[in-house]
């Protein structure tokens, strides 16, 4: 069922092999007196999936935001395939603003997939999919369409182009969220809980998607308490907690070996 | 009491329609002024730029804050003596009434705006649409839907405002009934004959307005 077209998922990862995609650097952020982001360090290489995992309220949701530009940060650098997420840099290092039509830019290169789906209820599935590629990167109609029928056969959703969101499922939405994503051919795709709204029986028709996704070389930071996801598929799992990622490593060492105390807690109780 | 003689009373149903067309034109007319004052100070609330989204606050509140009747003979006494042009009580009630609508249709917008999941302008912006293309392809089409009754409502609201247009001798309904009156001595049936009328005017709005509000309580897009 889940065979997303492998040649657009790798054309727009070739050649970067191993240069980091997604940098973050020091990132703070406040929401009024409450710091959200107290430096966050984070480095994404290209093809490679992070997970991230952390207790409710400790900054994930933000995290990804400020990644895709959705939300200012205050201090730190976020560098997305080299380039300054949200601000510019004069020749003292000062930074400003960017332009808000380069921030568009940039968010249409990079796909987010939302923990309640977040599909726009007026629109069936299939103008959901063609919506960016017509408005933003002013595609034809007809071979938007072409595409994002695809996308869709590619998530199993081939016979629920012209339904509405809300006579799919949970998981069928969510798995057309990631379409409408894929349909931006994003270089890296950011997916908060993708999981987390869904009914235990629709868990795995979307992690099967992702997992899809993460071995045709889609570079991916990802959002879960799905710990044998994050076993499987990621690269790097980082640990956040309080604004801060405790801990980052491979699987392995962050998973099976914790250091950090607070690791373990979490662990013992998503496991 | 004993006598209610309402043919003495319809025998000058030509001024009473002649009221209840003035009564029909304020009302469209201040709608009309409302309807593109209220969009555009609703959306500049629900938006980001502190200074706009806080002076059109203030006129907001200024309206809802004060009698509409206080509104009516101000704008008809008081502005003239600010800024020295005497309006006519049918510019003056239609201006108020404009302004009026205007704060009431803008707070109408700006919690449809505000209704809409937060997370339909994340989706919309996170695949690169602008904040202009999100309102207007993902976020106001669906606030619209919402705000059809109470726009309905208001404008059922705003019919029975322009009653107060009498008490600056516009020759609305009520005070073509004040008009009757004195040619008649015949209150209770003028004033009945005129709530009649009223009721006719506004009650299929309301109904409209119930039946709008129960099909989009049926179905969410
Ligand atoms: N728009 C906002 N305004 C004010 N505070 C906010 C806002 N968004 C998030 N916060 C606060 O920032 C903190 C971090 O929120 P965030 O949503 O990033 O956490 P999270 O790790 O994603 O948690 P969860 O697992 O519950 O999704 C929380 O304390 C939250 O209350
Ligand atoms: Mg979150």
């Amino acid at each position: 069922m889940t065979t997303v077209d492998e040649r657009e998922v790798s054309s727009a990862v070739a050649g970067k092999a191993g240069a980091p995609l997604i940098e973050v650097r020091g990132v703070r952020k406040r929401y009024g007196a409450l710091d959200v982001l107290r430096g966050v360090d984070l480095n994404v290489r290209s093809g490679e999936v992070a997970v991230v995992i952390g207790p409710s309220g400790s900054g994930k949701s933000t995290l990804l935001r400020c990644i895709n530009c959705l939300e200012e940060y205050h201090e730190g650098e976020i560098y997305y395939s080299g380039q300054l997420v949200g601000y510019l840099k004069d020749s003292r290092g000062r930074r400003k603003k960017a332009s808000s039509a380069s921030m568009c830019r940039l968010r249409a290169t990079m796909g987010m997939v939302f923990q309640n789906f977040n599909l726009f209820p007026h629109k069936t599935v299939l103008e959901n999919i063609v919506e960016g590629p017509i408005v933003v990167l002013k595609e034809q109609r007809a071979s938007a369409t072409k595409r994002a029928l695809d996308l869709l056969g590619g998530v199993g959703l081939a016979a629920k182009a012209n339904c509405y969101p809300e006579e799919l499922s949970g998981g069928q939405q969510q798995r057309a969220a990631i379409a409408r994503a894929l349909a931006m051919r994003p270089r890296a795709l950011l997916f908060d809980e993708p999981t987390s709204a869904l009914d235990p029986e629709m868990v795995g028709e979307v992690l099967a998607v992702m997992k899809d996704l993460a071995k045709q070389g889609m570079t991916m930071v990802v959002v879960t308490h799905e710990i044998g996801f994050a076993r499987e598929v990621a690269d790097t799992v980082a640990m956040m907690d309080e604004g801060s990622v405790v801990e980052s490593g491979s699987p392995e060492s962050v998973l099976a070996n914790p250091a950090e105390r607070r690791t373990i807690d979490f662990l013992s109780k998503v496991l | 009491m004993s006598n209610f003689n309402l043919g003495m009373v319809l025998s000058y149903h030509s001024l009473l329609i002649q009221g209840a067309l003035t009564t029909l034109v304020l009302t469209i007319g201040s709608a009309a002024i409302g309807g593109v004052l209220g969009p555009c100070i609703g959306m500049l609330r629900a938006s980001s730029y502190r200074w706009l989204s806080w002076v059109s606050g203030i006129y907001v509140e200024l309206f809802r804050a004060t009698p509409t009747l206080v509104q009516v003979v101000w704008v008809y006494f008081a502005l003239p003596v600010i800024t020295g042009v005497q309006l006519s009580g049918f510019v003056s009630v239609l201006l108020t009434l404009g302004l009026h609508e205007g704060a009431y249709v803008g707070e109408i917008f700006r919690a449809g705006i505000k209704s809409i999941d937060k997370g339909q302008m994340y989706a919309a912006r996170a695949i690169g649409m602008s904040y202009r293309q999100s309102m207007q392809r993902i976020i106001l089409p669906q606030a619209f839907k919402r705000m059809v009754p109470p726009l309905v409502n208001e404008f059922a609201s705003l019919m029975k405002l322009t009653s107060l247009a009498s008490v600056i001798a516009v020759p609305e309904l009520l005070h073509a009934a004040d008009n009757v009156i004195s040619f008649t001595f015949r209150p209770m049936e003028t004033y009945t004959a005129i709530a009649v009328i009223y009721a006719i005017l506004v009650l299929p709005i309301i109904a409209l307005a119930g039946y709008l509000d129960r099909k989009s309580g049926r179905t969410s897009r």
